[in-house]
């Protein structure tokens, strides 16, 4: 078999396949191709807006937040199957009917915060910092200007690079270079890595010059779009890899179950549906509370998780339950039981979960 | 919104319940590494009083 090295896109093989050269793991964004979404299973959502001192924050697709600082303005968020070719899946977020023109503070900052751990090798903070280099598919309703950028967990490091969207509800490919941070404090634990922001929207505290590193809470630049001051704006975002070196090589596309995997380190569903329905009790001798450890099938989290339930559970013998122990290998339900005999708790139908997040 | 602490039968006090005004509940381990309990964390420091766990 002959192959040929293309020094740009990897190694062409004698069928003309061309394959990726760098390593399996090369992209550090995790779900890029907005494959997965646990929380909304491809369900629209709309983040409330907020007064103009307060925050904001809602999960879209895994491991993308949306984030929102005084922007009065609901934002409609989904993963929709409008995408490039070489993806089915993509982000999309819709301003709402009104517009808003941004105060000082405001934000409006779809974003992933890589974990340290998966960052450290870039070795940012010392002389050895490597290059970084970001590539992703993007399609909005308003052409202009749009900053893209990478801070640290302290937010006082931050380079702003820009793409342009040449033409209105066309997919574009974008590519961005940026050098590595040989200053500042960059995590490499389970914390905070680099948080890589698409600010759709911000106020002139966020503002800086392009292009290089500066101090403090940086994402835009003044003559980017404002996503916000233009009445049902849509932005959609897909293929994003952030890998290290000066060339964007091909998508790493991962298989589903490789994907959801990376995703449940930070958020896990128990129940949802007939599918992985679940059921929880025993037998109990009196009306003393009894534990029952949940192992977790996902697998590790990065941190002990946030229990939540939604949906209205089927409980029989029980007269109140919560939740504790709670650690990155598994939690335990407390149940009360109304008296002696058996209990259980029942997550029968799709409205019935148990939501666990370690999110960054 | 409001704090509460939970205390296990053996007396432990792992977990902070947060309740919301619409009923929901959300459970918070203490681990410094969980955003929801860095959160807690900074509501204490703005002065702010936890509820006291029942009694097991």
């Amino acid at each position: 078999m002959s192959v040929a090295i293309n020094g740009t896109n990897g190694i062409t093989y004698n069928d003309g396949s061309l394959q990726p050269s760098a390593p399996v793991g090369k992209n550090l964004i995790i779900n890029g191709d907005m494959m997965i979404d646990q929380r909304n299973a491809g369900a629209s959502n709309t983040l409330v807006g907020t007064s103009t001192s307060h925050s904001t924050s809602a999960m879209m697709t895994d491991r993308w937040q949306l984030f929102l600082h005084g922007i009065t303005n609901a934002q409609t968020y989904q993963q929709v199957t409008d995408a490039p070719a070489g993806f089915y899946h993509s982000l999309k977020i819709t301003n709402n009917s009104t517009t808003q023109s941004v105060g000082a503070a405001n934000a409006l900052t779809p974003r992933q915060k890589i974990e340290g751990l998966n960052t450290a090798h870039l070795n940012w903070g010392t002389s050895d910092a490597q290059t970084i280099t970001i590539s992703f598919w993007v399609k909005a309703s308003v052409t202009g200007t749009y900053p893209v950028s990478v801070g640290n967990s302290a937010f006082d490091r931050a380079y702003v690079s820009t793409y342009t969207v040449s033409s209105a509800n066309t997919w574009e490919k974008k590519t961005v270079t940026i050098p590595g941070d040989t200053s500042g404090t960059w995590l490499t634990n389970s914390s905070l890595g680099i948080n890589v922001m698409f600010s759709l929207d911000s106020g002139t505290n966020f503002d800086t010059t392009a292009n290089e590193w500066v101090s403090g809470n940086k994402r835009s630049i003044s003559s980017n779009v404002h996503f916000v001051a233009n009445a049902s704006a849509t932005w959609q975002i897909t293929g994003v890899q952030l890998e290290a070196g000066t060339t964007a090589t091909p998508f790493e596309n991962l298989q589903y179950g490789q994907q959801l995997a990376l995703c449940q380190r930070y958020f896990q569903v128990i129940g949802g549906g007939k599918a992985s329905a679940a059921i929880f009790g025993g037998d109990a001798s009196s009306t003393s509370s009894v534990y029952t450890h949940i192992p977790l099938s996902g697998g590790s989290m990065r941190s002990s998780p946030t229990v939540t339930e939604e949906g209205s559970f089927n409980t029989f013998n029980i007269s109140s339950r919560s939740f504790d122990y709670l650690n990155t290998m598994g939690i335990s339900l407390r149940v009360s039981p109304s008296g002696a005999g058996r209990y259980y708790i029942e997550l029968d139908s799709s409205d019935d979960k148990i939501l666990l997040s370690s999110e960054l | 919104m409001k704090y509460k602490l939970m205390k296990t039968d053996s007396g432990k006090l792992n977990t902070i319940e947060q309740s919301f005004d619409d009923g929901s509940k959300k459970y918070i381990p203490k681990d410094e590494d969980n955003t929801d309990y860095q959160e807690y964390l900074e509501w204490v420091a703005e002065s702010n009083t936890p509820e006291e766990a029942d009694e097991a």
